[in-house]
């Protein structure tokens, strides 16, 4: 295949672990994080160190990364699903934001400014696109399971959900630890695939880009969120060519969705098989009536 | 800690007032924080050196054209990115997807004409620093003070004592019943997003000339974010207290623990304040029921 699309595949699905994360905070139970990123910095960062310092092998750093940002996920997330929604998002762009620049800063560690080299290339495509696929999977099992259907009933109404029975604050927990497993997994990918890691990738920009993918492509979606992450992450790379202009695209692209159709390409349409026997029925339909007519 | 200290504060502070201002005002509306603050003042402070400033003209008129152009741009904003969205009634999350995308958008556009370099304000004054007893101060923190509370003092006394102040604290309470009590609730909005440009516009011109001018220099909005939250997200008096604490406690900061770990403590300030008392110095009128 070729050397440029393989590339872009790789990221791209680094990208949507990252972002089947999101859809399970944000889509499934409606909280914002601004922080996200730099879960996925801690990811990337901590098994990058790890490999290089102790040389132990990269699947047992990975693990260890991965559990030592869930770690500090219980951390962060004790109080933040405590808070009202708006404030979870400033909190965690706070943590994400506190988080850069100590990435920054303790230079001895992390290489400070100038980023962490040498890390081993481990991650092909192969192993990236598997990943994506069990992430995905991961969180399409979430939604279906009792967790998930609670998540949905206390992001409609949070008094409500408390009302009926759901423990409101574990549920929230739930959530937002499997998805910063998820982000950090992804920065462990992202560390081993590129080699290298600087901290001005992981600010809140890079997590609202993920929030904007999920609601591009359908908030209550995972197809969706699948489709819009898929989408707005090749988007940048294929217009590289016309470099200036790509964001600006980008953000058109967006704002055009967001105005006309709300709910995002998909709404909340998924990828089951009674949902594709609906939809092929509703298209035969139509193009019966069209013909009667 | 000197008198030095705290004057320098003060001015820095003054600067984040104003960005917490433009921010606090349309957070009192919409009832959600608008991101794309940040790139309107960037793009603002643009237009006016484009414009202006690069012609060799003074400060007057670069502050007029950049307060002019962050009202354009916010005016603009309104329009494509919040008036769809509040007429469908989504749920209040689309401004915050929205006002991220308009800021993408903004940062692209002065991206694709300036590039990412570096520019600087021309120096507006013959004498850089002025000196009182003991203490230096730079023309330019003195001025800028000036201004930022000036016109500060005119949009309280808008807010408090004119007709169309009084409208807008009636959207901000309640649009439903402010509109059937037959205020144009569009109209107030138009005029929340014009107002919160014109500060933009400003904050955007003083950024730059107190660092420099680039393409990304709205994420400075995060100060804003931060002093709002300090005194109280959406109260206006509160914001402008915050931020003045803010610019303090960073001034202190920087001097004491310089300025990587400054970065990291102000965050860590803030955190202290939404889990001590998440309703800020002020306290807030915003309802507490999820």
């Amino acid at each position: 295949m070729n050397a440029l699309i393989s590339n872009v595949l790789t990221q791209v699905c680094i990208t949507l672990i990252a972002v089947a994360g999101i859809y399970v905070l944000t889509g499934l139970t409606g909280m914002f994080s601004l922080g996200q990123a730099a879960f996925m910095a801690i990811g990337a960062y901590a098994s990058g160190i790890l490999v290089i310092r102790t040389h132990i092998p990269f699947f047992l750093a990975a693990l260890i990364a991965v559990v030592m940002a869930t770690g500090i996920g219980y951390l962060i997330g004790y109080p933040v699903v405590r808070l009202r929604r708006d404030y979870i998002s400033l909190v965690t762009l706070g943590f994400g934001e506190a988080i850069a620049a100590l990435l920054n800063r303790m230079t001895t560690l992390t290489g400070g400014a100038s980023g962490l080299t040498g890390i081993p290339r481990k991650v092909t495509l192969t192993m990236a696109l598997v990943s994506a696929i069990i992430a995905i999977a991961l969180a399409a099992f979430f939604k279906t399971s009792k967790y998930g259907r609670q998540c949905i009933a206390l992001k409609g109404d949070e008094l409500a959900a408390k009302a009926m029975g759901i423990h409101v604050t574990r549920i929230k927990m739930v959530a937002f630890l499997l998805s910063v497993a998820l982000t950090s997994y992804s920065g462990v990918l992202y560390a081993f695939y590129m080699s290298y890691v600087d901290p001005t990738g992981f600010g809140w920009k890079k997590s609202a880009d993920w929030v904007i993918m999920v609601f591009f492509g359908g908030v209550n979606s995972l197809t969706g969120s699948t489709l819009g992450a898929f989408i707005l992450s090749a988007l940048p790379q294929v217009l590289r060519s016309m470099q200036n202009y790509r964001y600006v695209i980008y953000a058109i692209l967006v704002l055009i969705i967001l105005n006309f159709k709300p709910s995002g390409l998909l709404g909340e349409w998924e990828l089951t098989p009674r949902h594709i026997r609906e939809t092929v029925a509703r298209v035969r339909n139509k193009f019966g009536a069209k013909k009667e007519g | 800690m000197s008198l030095q200290v705290i004057i320098n504060g003060i001015a820095t502070g003054s600067i984040y007032a104003l960005i917490a201002t433009g921010f606090a005002l349309i957070f009192n509306i919409l009832k959600f924080s608008n991101f794309s603050h940040g790139a309107t003042m960037t793009a603002a402070a643009f237009v006016a050196y484009f414009l202006v400033s690069s012609k060799g003209m003074g400060l007057v008129p670069t502050l007029a054209v950049a307060g002019l152009a962050g009202a354009l741009i916010a005016l603009f904003g309104e329009f494509v990115g919040f008036r769809r969205i509040l007429k469908n009634h989504s749920a209040p999350t689309y401004f915050f997807v929205s006002s991220i995308t308009l800021g993408t958008l903004y940062e692209g556009l002065v991206t694709i004409k300036a590039g990412s370099n570096f520019f600087n304000f021309p120096s507006f004054f013959a004498e850089p620093t002025v000196g009182v007893g003991s203490l230096v101060i730079s023309t330019s923190d003195l001025v800028m003070f000036a201004i930022s509370a000036v016109a500060l003092l005119v949009l309280a006394f808008i807010i408090q004592k004119t007709r169309i102040g009084r409208a807008l604290r009636a959207v901000s309470f309640d649009r439903d019943t402010a509109q059937l009590m037959g205020i144009d609730s569009t109209r107030i909005i138009q005029v929340a997003f014009v107002v919160s440009g014109i500060l933009a516009g400003f904050a955007g011109v003083f950024l730059g000339i107190k660092y420099t001018l680039y393409p990304t220099l709205g994420s400075l909005v995060v100060k804003g974010f931060i002093a709002s939250v300090i005194g109280g997200l959406g109260s206006l008096t509160g914001a402008v207290v915050g931020a003045l604490l803010l610019g303090i406690l960073e001034t202190i900061l920087l001097a004491v623990l310089g300025s990587g770990y400054s970065t990291i403590a102000v965050f860590g300030v803030m955190l202290v304040f939404l889990l001590i008392r998440p309703q800020g110095i002020a306290g807030s009128n915003v309802q507490e029921k999820a």
